[in-house]
């Protein structure tokens, strides 16, 4: 899985920075519980689209579906960049899998 | 699988006929009855004295066509005489198409604002509103029903109260006109703000502002109205004095369409939008874990809740993208309710039925409630 889009939400009340990222696959469980390497992942199989949420150790949340090529994120204010570059470093071009 | 139950923030399906009434119109070559000297199937004057029959006013004049409440009510904040410490009152229920006009109209005024406040189930406080009014006051602004909690506001006691301590009176009647009886007259409405896209089944971009006979608003835009165009000064006559420039008139083809069917269906379709919500609110009701706000069953068709342990944005995410069900999250554009309805600062999801939602779509989405529910 890799990033092929990025595109600035608007920002949130709180401070946070929310951004909406495109892949070059589609969600795969396969690919949502390797997930956990980043964080606490919440796996909803039992939904008819299944629903996931990753809550990252910076306090970013990451939130999609299963079988979609997308996912939004959500990086909180103080260390926002930090929290998005981590993030999307996990799917740039040398990231694996 | 797909489920609307956004019907608050704007209906769908239109009303019967109204996606041709606007198409009809945009393949007709334009036509203004107005400015072609006027003609009885004006869409424009259908739409007024509709309306007006709807409102139970005699002169359709006094019915303004706008482009929605937001600027109805622009109209009506901005044209009302306030002076420097004109005592306006409010409550916290408004939508920011209320509060925001109040907000930029008051504050180079120095005006005092009150927001009287709502109870934990959006009730709202009327011994504090009459406390409000003490001091007198200049302008009284209140929503007929709250788009967050559903409920109605006891507006003839409200606007009683209002009118003795001299203010003039503003309804916002975007969750109510075609849900409720809106007669200006029995509530003591001095001016009554609406939309054509919510309760009525009309096009979004229609709406319109009615102000009483006795009652005469500054205007705050002015321009082009297709007659008396030898003058530089705009018209003084209503409805011309607060309507400037070309009409939205597919738009308001449109709402003469929705009226139409409203004046024949709406009755039934008050009843249907009534059985639904209630059947909605029991439905999650009976859920563990989801906390209803408000209390009764709305008028409106809507109902607000919160679910233990799941941020309401995600409660909205995955009723669309797992179960394909529209509703609606966050604040609803009522940011001050939230604290006392103990749901600040993240709002609460918001589902309304139509009078076009069937008992299997209500059935549907309350058992996607439930499911997300059970997995907190």
């Amino acid at each position: 899985m890799r990033i092929v889009g990025t595109e600035r939400l608007e920002d949130c009340f709180d401070g946070s920075s929310a951004y909406s990222y495109c892949f070059n696959g589609r969600w795969t469980r396969t690919d949502i519980l390797a997930l956990d390497a980043l964080g606490q992942v919440d796996y909803y199989p039992g939904f008819p689209r299944p629903f996931f949420r990753v809550r990252g150790r910076e306090g970013w949340v990451v939130k999609g579906v299963e079988g979609e090529d997308n996912c939004h994120a959500v990086f909180p204010g103080r260390g926002a960049e930090e929290g998005k570059q981590r993030f999307e470093a996990q799917f740039g071009d040398d990231a694996e899998g | 699988m797909s489920i609307y139950l956004n019907n608050a923030a704007t209906s769908w399906p239109k009303a019967p006929g109204v996606p041709e009434a606007v198409s009809a119109a945009l393949q007709a070559p334009p036509s203004d009855g107005r400015r072609q000297g006027g003609r009885a199937d004006d869409c424009l004057e259908q739409c007024r004295c509709r309306i007006a029959h709807l409102l139970g006013v005699p002169d359709a004049d006094r019915v303004v066509l706008t482009s929605g409440a937001t600027e109805a009510l622009n109209l009506a904040v901005w044209g009302v005489p306030l002076t420097h410490g004109s005592r306006v009152v409010t409550t916290v229920a408004e939508h920011n198409s209320v509060l925001r006009p109040l907000y930029h109209r008051s504050r180079p005024l120095r005006c005092r604002v009150t927001h009287v406040a709502v109870s934990p189930d959006g009730e709202l406080d009327t011994s504090g509103f009459e406390r409000a009014l003490a001091d007198g006051a200049d302008l009284v602004a209140v929503t007929h029903v709250s788009n967050v909690t559903g409920r109605a506001m006891p507006v003839s006691e409200l606007f009683r109260a209002s009118k003795a301590a001299g203010a003039v009176t503003l309804l916002d009647a975007s969750q109510s006109l075609g849900h409720l009886d809106v007669r200006p007259d029995e509530l003591g409405a001095d001016l009554v703000a609406f939309t054509g896209h919510k309760g009525l089944g009309g096009p979004q971009g229609t709406g319109g502002l009615y102000v009483a006979p006795y009652l005469e608003l500054a205007q705050i835009r002015v321009g082009g109205t297709g007659v008396r165009s030898e003058l530089l000064a705009h018209p003084q006559e209503m409805p011309l004095r607060l309507e400037a420039g070309t009409p939205n008139t597919p738009g308001l083809a449109g709402l003469a369409q929705a009226l139409q069917w409203h004046e024949f269906e709406g009755v039934a379709a008050r009843g249907r939008v009534a059985d639904r919500c209630a059947a909605l609110r029991q439905g999650l009701s009976e859920l563990p874990g989801v906390r209803l706000l408000g209390a009764g069953t709305s008028p409106a068709g809507i109902v607000s809740f919160t679910v233990e342990g799941w941020p309401v944005e995600d409660v909205g995410q995955v009723l669309l993208e797992s179960f394909g069900v529209t509703g609606r999250t966050g604040l609803h554009c009522a940011p001050l309710i939230h604290g006392p309805l103990g749901c600040a600062p993240w709002g609460t999801v918001r589902l309304s039925a139509g009078p076009f939602t069937t008992e299997d779509e209500v059935a549907a989405a309350v058992s996607a409630v439930g499911s997300i529910a059970v997995c907190a």
